[in-house]
């Protein structure tokens, strides 16, 4: 993985960023959220406080029976069916055992108020309310309170159908004399129901169920309940003190609702401020606000108000909760919170607020957060990128650098980039230099060693040489002459050994200092073949040279020493009748000189370094002969370079014989030559 | 009366050798050691030819400093670098300091001896008139043997004992390519290949700079040169 992939896959850790800044977006939401809440329970709380102040008709603590508002009137016929959405809402008043021993439900329409009662009673015994039996029968005994007046009804039935109750006692204050009604019977017990008129409705009720039965009677009673129902006034009072667009509900110590006023549908905040895109919305409801715990239940509006922030809000603590909202994205501030009159918990406000605004706000911290924070991401990717384009590319910078300072041979060219810079990797091309300027000098010593130590050997040599010289004047015996000739033999070949050693330098400053000049080719090589005829005799020399010129600009005398060298290699690898074929040809940018003779081929290893300094194929120099150095080739390889090209050895394709390439494009002209010529 | 040669020399070895064999060729030869000696022997009287290594004792460039001093005292002494250093710098360089020759140290004494009487004839044949019958002329060259003096369109070229010789060779027989080693032989030097080229390159050089359409050393290649006919 390349430096640059590595730095971008860190620059993902920039993806913090978005997360704390969630993070904060949310904590923000939530302190935005207590707020509100705190505003809302506030308000609630001066709610309360103004009911209190005006002495509103606060429900009473304690149990009640709820008397439902009807829009319809009901048929008294002692069939619930009609009763059938008020049924949810009965008042389950039997035992703690069996509560559903007795099921109450009470509702008023604008004539009539209703009362059903359900007794499961699987035992019966029926008689009729002014039967003597009554005593040992099924019956219900109910008691209407109005004002200060009460009156008590004996209800008891022998057979389903209409019924009418006895009364007891005789203060009626103005509740009716007789209450008729339906008594209907099933397997599981019997149902009454009955109604009287609105205005003759009652204030309290208790009711005594008698379940008649053999050895002992169960009975259910209820004392004195107070009836509660929804309360136009109170909602007005509520109305007049709620805040605005705010849902407020009053309920009673049992969960009845008593008032409510205003909507929850937006208020008048929708006119004004925009509405949330949806995906703002989206985003709000599925990135910020995390738990929506609140009620759902508490979205309608019943009769009976069931949940948890109620029940904490009766036992004296205000709570406060948020539900999803009717529209995508809103959510509803819930706060419940006790009505307190005297010390007593006499109900509770629940109040509610549909919150657009929140969402807008968080969200519009979001996308801001977005933004700013792709921006950065962006930002600061790139600018990664580019850094670690930078530093790859002076890497590279350094390491082409590197590769290129060692040449081929080992000679040290050019320096390490970077050695200025004052960073790491400045600290590495330094190394780098010291590392490489350490083998320049290793590699110049031995370059030179060979030079250096025939200049060394060149004194003792004299020596040598002019004390035989000396030698020879004086009388010696024959047999001490022979030794005398030995002794020059060997000095002699030392010479030549001491010659050839500080030959590659020489050649090395000659071939560098030499001045180009416009020369034909064709006709040096010509020149040459012909000359070295004689020399391979018996061998054949073929000379394969275009008829026309081939210009050149370069030194003559060079070219002809390095031909000179590959003809003299190529005769000593060629058998006496084998052939040597010297051959030009002209290319595109500049030419091509082939040597090739007959002979043994050259071992696969050596073919790349057959052209460096003191590389040698041959075996050890026989006597008399010139010792070899390797040197012939390198010089040949040197004035190649010298004219911009190259020289090659590979065995020849038919498998009999050597090919040595030489490429040369010619010396790059000097400047002050060419002006010269304008002139 | 033998004619007189210094020898200067730090390698006692050598100039041992040197005066020894010279000796015996009939001069009166004397070896210093070091320049501050050849320079204080010298100031009392003047040898005639002068052999000058170039390496000094602690001086390294000795040699030069001693054949700058002399070449202002004595315009005509002939002074032959006699070295271990063969690299065509100190050739150039040497040279350029007024000496008459440069040889390397693994010329033969003979080779040397050769030079050295060439030289001191030479200094012989420039007091006396010249001498018709030793002169080959060839188109604007004029050679005087004797004096080793070769003229270009009347105008001196200043060229070494081996310079002279070489031009010598090849001007004998003009049109005749002389090779390498035939070269080499008539200017007494072993040199290789290489050396002879640097020669002739300096010889044409010489020429060129007299006559800047000068020609007239033909490069036969792979074989030698040859004085144009």
């Amino acid at each position: 993985m390349s430096l640059r992939r590595k730095l971008l896959l860190v620059a993902l850790a920039m993806l913090a960023l978005p997360w704390a800044g969630w993070q904060f977006v949310r904590q923000m939401e939530v302190l935005l959220r207590q707020g509100q809440e705190q505003t809302l329970i506030a308000s609630g709380k001066a709610l309360a406080r103004s009911l209190a102040a005006i002495n509103a008709e606060l429900p009473q603590p304690g149990a009640a029976l709820y008397v439902h508002e009807l829009e319809t009137p009901l048929q008294v016929d002692g069939y619930a069916d009609d009763w059938l959405d008020l049924r949810g809402y009965s008042q389950n008043l039997g035992p703690v055992q069996d509560a559903q021993k007795l099921k109450l439900t009470l509702a008023e329409d604008a004539a009539w108020f209703y009362l059903l009662a359900e007794v499961r009673d699987a035992t019966r015994r029926r008689a009729d309310a002014r039967d003597g039996q009554v005593q040992q029968a099924d019956r219900i005994e109910l008691s209407l309170g109005r004002g200060e007046g009460e009156r008590s009804y004996l209800i008891a039935s022998a057979a389903p159908g209409s019924f009418d109750a006895v009364p007891r006692g005789a203060d009626g204050a103005g509740l009716p004399v007789s209450l008729n009604g339906e008594w209907q019977e099933d397997a599981a017990g019997y149902r009454i129901e009955l109604r009287l008129p609105r205005a003759q409705r009652p204030e309290r009720l208790s009711l005594r169920l008698i379940d008649a039965g053999g050895s002992s009677d169960s009975v259910v009673t209820l004392e004195r309940l107070p009836l509660l129902a929804y309360s136009a006034t109170l909602a007005a009072e509520l109305a007049q003190f709620a805040p605005e667009s705010t849902r407020a509900r009053l309920i009673s110590g049992e969960g009845w609702l008593l008032a409510e006023s205003g909507e929850l549908a937006a208020g008048p905040a929708d006119t004004t401020t925009p509405q949330p895109s949806a995906l703002a919305r989206w985003s709000y409801r599925w990135l910020i606000a995390p738990s929506l715990q609140g009620t759902e239940s508490l979205a309608q509006s019943r009769p009976r108000v069931d949940a948890a922030e109620l029940w904490q809000a009766l036992s004296g603590v205000p709570s406060a909760s948020w539900r999803a909202g009717a529209g995508q994205g809103d959510v509803v501030l819930v706060a419940a919170l006790p009505l307190q009159l005297r010390g007593e918990i006499r109900g509770a406000l629940v109040l509610e607020q549909v919150n657009t605004a929140l969402p807008l706000l968080t969200d519009a911290a979001l996308q801001r957060l977005a933004l700013v924070s792709i921006a950065a991401l962006l930002l600061a990717g790139g600018v990664l990128f580019v850094f670690a384009t930078w530093l790859s590319v002076r890497i590279r910078r350094l390491r082409d650098g590197a590769e290129r300072a060692l040449a081929a041979d080992g000679r040290i060219q050019g320096r390490v980039p970077l050695t200025d810079t004052r960073d790491e990797l400045g600290d590495l091309a330094r190394s780098f230099q010291q590392l490489l300027d350490a083998v320049g000098a290793y590699t110049d010593y031995l370059r030179t060693l060979a030079s250096k130590l025939s200049h060394e050997l060149h004194t003792p040599l004299a020596i040598v040489k002019s004390s035989l010289d000396n030698l020879e004047h004086h009388p010696i015996s024959s047999d001490a002459r022979a030794y005398v000739v030995r002794a020059r033999d060997g000095a002699d070949r030392l010479t030549h050994i001491v010659r050839a050693m500080s030959e590659s330098s020489r050649m090395e400053r000659a071939i560098a200092s030499a001045d180009g000049e416009d020369f034909d080719l064709a006709e040096v090589v010509r020149g040459c073949a012909d000359a070295y005829r004689p020399l391979a005799a018996p061998r054949r020399v073929d000379c394969e040279v275009p008829a026309q010129r081939v210009p050149m600009h370069g030194a003559p005398e060079l070219i002809a020493q390095a031909l000179d060298k590959l003809f003299d290699n190529a005769r000593s690898f060629t058998p006496e009748s084998g052939w040597i074929r010297i051959s030009l040809d002209s290319v595109a940018d500049g030419a091509l000189l082939r040597v090739a003779n007959q002979g043994p081929e050259l071992p696969l290893a050596m073919q790349g370094r057959l052209f460096d300094s003191l590389v040698s194929l041959r075996e050890g120099a026989s006597r008399g002969e010139a010792p070899h150095l390797g040197l012939g080739l390198y010089v040949v390889r040197l004035v190649a370079e010298r004219h911009g090209g190259s020289a090659a050895a590979h065995n020849l394709a038919s498998g009999d014989g050597v090919e040595f390439t030489l490429r040369l494009r010619g010396m790059p002209r000097e400047p002050v030559l060419a002006t010269r010529r304008m002139r | 009366m033998p004619r007189s040669i210094a020898i200067v020399e730090d390698e006692p070895l050598i100039r041992a050798n040197y005066v020894e064999a010279l000796t015996r060729f009939g001069y009166e030869v004397r070896g210093y050691a070091s320049r501050p000696e050849a320079e204080t022997a010298f100031a009392l009287r003047l040898p005639e030819l002068v052999i000058i290594d170039i390496g000094l004792g602690d001086e390294p460039e000795g040699g030069f400093d001693l054949c700058r001093a002399l070449r202002t005292r004595a315009a005509t002494l002939p002074i032959l670098f006699l070295t271990a250093r063969d690299s065509d710098l100190d050739v150039i360089s040497g040279l350029r300091l007024g000496a008459d020759d440069y040889l390397t140290k693994d010329v033969s004494l003979h080779q040397l001896a050769a030079r050295i009487s060439a030289l001191l004839r030479r200094m012989d044949a420039l007091r006396k008139p010249a001498e018709a019958e030793s002169v080959i002329a060839h188109g604007p060259l004029k050679l005087e043997q004797e004096r080793m003096r070769i003229t270009w369109n009347g105008e001196e070229v200043p060229l070494t004992v081996t310079e002279f010789w070489m031009v010598h060779t090849m001007v004998r027989f003009p049109g005749h390519v002389k090779n390498r080693d035939q070269l080499m032989r008539e200017a007494q030097v072993v040199v290789d290949d290489a050396t002879i080229t640097s020669h002739i390159k300096r010889i044409r050089k010489k020429f060129l700079a007299i006559d800047a359409d000068f020609d007239a050393i033909d490069t036969v290649h792979g074989v030698g040169y040859r004085w144009r006919p």
